[in-house]
C-alpha cells in the first residue's frame, strides 16, 4: 500500500494575525505583537537619528529635527506615544497574569463553564479605559503643541 | 535549558518594567510639552534645550539605562516571535548570535554618543 | 415531525481525498434540519442519504470522547455539541481543524497531539515507593481542597481544539500546545506527585512553555471548560518558583486504609446470591 499523504493544515503566521470570532485577549495579544514590532522599528530610526546626526554638531542636528518637524512625523509619533501606551499596560497585565497574580483559582468544571480569562475580563476592559484615557491625554498635549 | 529560557524570560519582564518607567519619563518629558509648560519646565528638541540635557549626568544615566534595558526587551521579544517560525537548529543559532551583534552594535555607539556630549 | 418544523440548512464540507485530490475543496449538501438537531446530526444525515464517502470521527456523541471537533463557521466545536440552530443561518461552513495535518475530509491527525501528551509525563510520578505504585496497599493522602486546585484541568479529552485555536501552535511544530502543557500542571499540581521537576524540564525547554503569549483563544474555545490558558500561566509560575530558588512540596504521604471504622449506613443485602 502507498504510504498516505497526509495534508499539512497549519494556519502558519495567518494564524497570527486572524483573530477572527476569537475574544478579546486574542485580538490584544495580536496588537501587543505588532505595537511590540513598531516600536522596535521606530526605537531603531530615533537612535539613528539621535547618534550619527547628533554628535555631527548643531547644523545637522536643527536641519534633522526641521526634516522631522511636519505633519506626517507629528502622526507617526503620536501612534508611537499610543503604541507604547498600550505595550507598556498590555504588558503590566501579561507579567501579573503569567506570574499568576490576577487570575483567581481553579473553579470546577460546571456547566455553564467559566475560565480565568472570562472572569477576569472586567480588569482587561479596565486596563482598556486607562488605555484609552492616557492616550486622550497625549492627544490634547499633540493638539495644543500643534500638529 | 530549562533554566535558560526561564531566566531570558525574567530578564524580559525585569527589563520590560524598567524600560515602562524610563520610557514613561522620556515620553512625559518630551511629549507633553502642555501640559509641563504649564508649571513651567520647558524641553524640546531644538539644540540649546537638547545640550542642556546632554550635559546633565542622569540624563546621559537615563538614555544609557533605557538603551541598554530597551535593546534587550526588542531584540529578545524579536527572537521569540523568529523562534515561533520552525526555523532548523543552525538558523536558530544564527539567529540567536546575529540579535547578540546588532544589540552590542547599538549599545556601542548609542553608549558613546551621550558619552562624549556629556563634556562638550 | 411535522412539515413546518422542518428547515433546509446549507452545508459547505471541505473534502479532501488523499488518492484523489490535488487540494481540499468545499462540497454543497443540503440537509433538513428540525429543533435540537446538531451538526453531527447533519453530518451523520449526509454520510447515510447523501455522500456515504464522506469521512469525519464520531463515538459517544455526547461530548466526552473528543473525536468530533471540527471548525464550524470559522470557530472551533465539537460537532456533538453544537446544534445547527445555534448559528442562527441556513448556511453553515464544516472544515477539519487546523494545525495539525488532514487524513481525509473531517479527519485531522490527532498523532502529534498524543505524543506531545505522553512527552509530559502526565501520570502520577513517586520516588518514595516504587512496590507501592505497582501494587497499592494504602491510599495516597488528598485532601478535598487540593483536589479542587487542580481538578477543572482533568476534564481535558484530547479533542485538539485548543491546538487549533492556538496562534504559536499554528506556526511552531516543535511547540507543545496547550492541551501537553495544560496536562503537565495538572500533575505538577497534583499532591501526590513527585515528579514536577521531570516535567518542568521538558515543558522549559525552547519551543516550551515560553511561546505561550496568553492569547487565551484555546479557554475561550475548550468545549469542557478546562482553561488551559489558566494552566499555562500557572505551570510558568512554578518554573519561575523553581529558578528564584522556591522548593516542590513533597509528594503527599501514604495513608493506611482504616480498618476498624464501622458505616454508617448498613449496606444494603445482596441482590445476586453470593458464591
Amino acid at each position: 500500500m502507498a504510504e498516505i499523504r497526509h495534508r499539512k493544515n497549519s494556519l502558519g503566521i495567518t494564524g497570527w494575525a486572524w483573530a477572527g470570532k476569537y475574544k478579546l485577549e486574542r485580538y490584544l495579544y495580536l496588537l501587543h505583537r505588532l505595537t511590540g514590532l513598531g516600536l522596535m522599528l521606530f526605537a531603531m530610526m530615533h537612535l539613528t537619528a539621535t547618534t550619527v546626526f547628533r554628535i555631527q554638531g548643531q547644523e545637522i542636528w536643527t536641519a534633522t529635527m526641521d526634516l522631522l518637524h511636519n505633519l506626517w512625523f507629528k502622526v507617526g509619533e503620536f501612534l508611537v506615544v499610543t503604541a507604547f501606551v498600550f505595550h507598556a499596560l498590555n504588558g503590566l497585565r501579561l507579567v501579573l497574569q503569567e506570574l499568576g497574580f490576577a487570575l483567581g483559582k481553579p473553579v470546577p468544571p460546571i456547566y455553564p463553564y467559566q475560565d480565568a480569562i472570562r472572569k477576569k475580563r472586567p480588569l482587561t476592559i479596565a486596563m482598556i479605559v486607562l488605555i484609552i484615557l492616557l492616550v486622550i491625554v497625549f492627544f490634547y498635549d499633540f493638539n495644543v503643541g500643534g500638529w | 535549558m530549562v533554566i535558560k529560557n526561564t531566566y531570558l524570560q525574567l530578564a524580559q519582564i525585569i527589563t520590560g518594567a524598567l524600560v515602562g518607567i524610563l520610557l514613561t519619563i522620556h515620553m512625559v518629558v518630551m511629549h507633553l510639552d502642555a501640559i509641563l509648560g504649564f508649571f513651567g519646565i520647558v524641553n524640546d528638541t531644538s539644540w540649546s534645550s537638547m545640550m542642556i540635557r546632554a550635559r546633565q549626568g542622569i540624563w546621559a544615566g537615563i538614555y544609557i539605562a533605557l538603551l541598554a534595558f530597551g535593546l534587550f526587551h526588542a531584540l529578545n521579544g524579536l527572537r521569540n516571535i523568529l523562534m515561533e517560525l520552525n526555523l532548523s537548529p543552525r538558523a536558530e543559532r544564527i539567529l540567536t548570535w546575529f540579535m547578540i551583534a546588532i544589540g552590542l552594535i547599538f549599545l556601542a555607539v548609542g553608549t558613546y554618543v551621550p558619552l562624549a556630549l556629556l563634556g562638550k | 415531525m411535522s412539515k413546518e418544523s422542518m428547515k433546509l440548512i446549507t452545508f459547505h464540507v471541505q473534502r479532501y481525498s488523499p488518492e484523489k485530490d490535488q487540494k481540499p475543496y468545499l462540497q454543497k449538501f443540503t440537509v433538513p434540519s428540525k429543533h435540537g438537531m446538531t451538526i453531527l446530526d447533519g453530518l451523520l444525515y449526509i454520510k447515510e442519504n447523501i455522500d456515504s464517502s464522506l469521512s469525519f470521527r464520531t463515538s459517544c456523541c455526547m461530548g466526552i470522547c473528543g473525536s468530533c471537533a471540527m471548525i464550524i463557521n470559522d470557530y472551533p466545536h465539537l460537532a456533538c455539541h453544537t446544534q445547527i440552530e445555534e448559528f442562527h443561518t441556513d448556511t453553515l461552513t464544516v472544515k477539519p481543524l487546523p494545525n495539525m495535518p488532514i487524513i481525509k475530509d473531517l479527519v485531522p491527525d490527532l498523532q502529534p497531539l498524543f505524543e506531545r501528551h505522553k512527552s509530559v509525563k502526565p501520570y502520577i510520578i513517586r520516588h518514595d515507593d516504587r512496590d507501592e505504585m505497582e501494587q497499592p496497599t494504602v491510599e495516597f493522602s488528598q485532601k478535598p481542597e487540593e483536589l479542587d486546585s487542580f481538578l477543572q484541568f482533568t476534564y481535558c479529552i484530547k479533542c485538539g481544539i485548543c491546538i487549533a485555536a492556538c496562534p504559536t501552535s499554528a506556526s511552531t511544530k516543535e511547540f507543545l500546545g496547550p492541551q501537553a502543557l495544560a496536562q503537565a500542571y495538572r500533575y505538577c499540581a497534583d499532591c501526590r506527585d513527585g515528579g514536577q521537576d521531570q516535567r518542568l524540564a521538558v515543558v522549559g525547554k525552547d519551543h516550551g512553555v515560553w511561546h505561550c503569549h496568553f492569547a487565551a483563544a484555546c479557554s475561550e474555545a475548550c468545549p469542557k471548560g478546562v482553561d488551559p490558558a489558566m494552566a499555562i500561566q500557572l505551570l510558568k509560575r512554578k518554573l519561575v518558583s523553581k529558578v528564584v530558588g522556591g522548593k516542590a512540596n513533597p509528594p503527599s504521604p501514604l495513608i493506611p486504609i482504616p480498618v476498624d471504622t464501622k458505616p454508617k449506613v448498613k449496606a444494603p443485602d445482596f441482590t445476586v446470591k453470593q458464591k
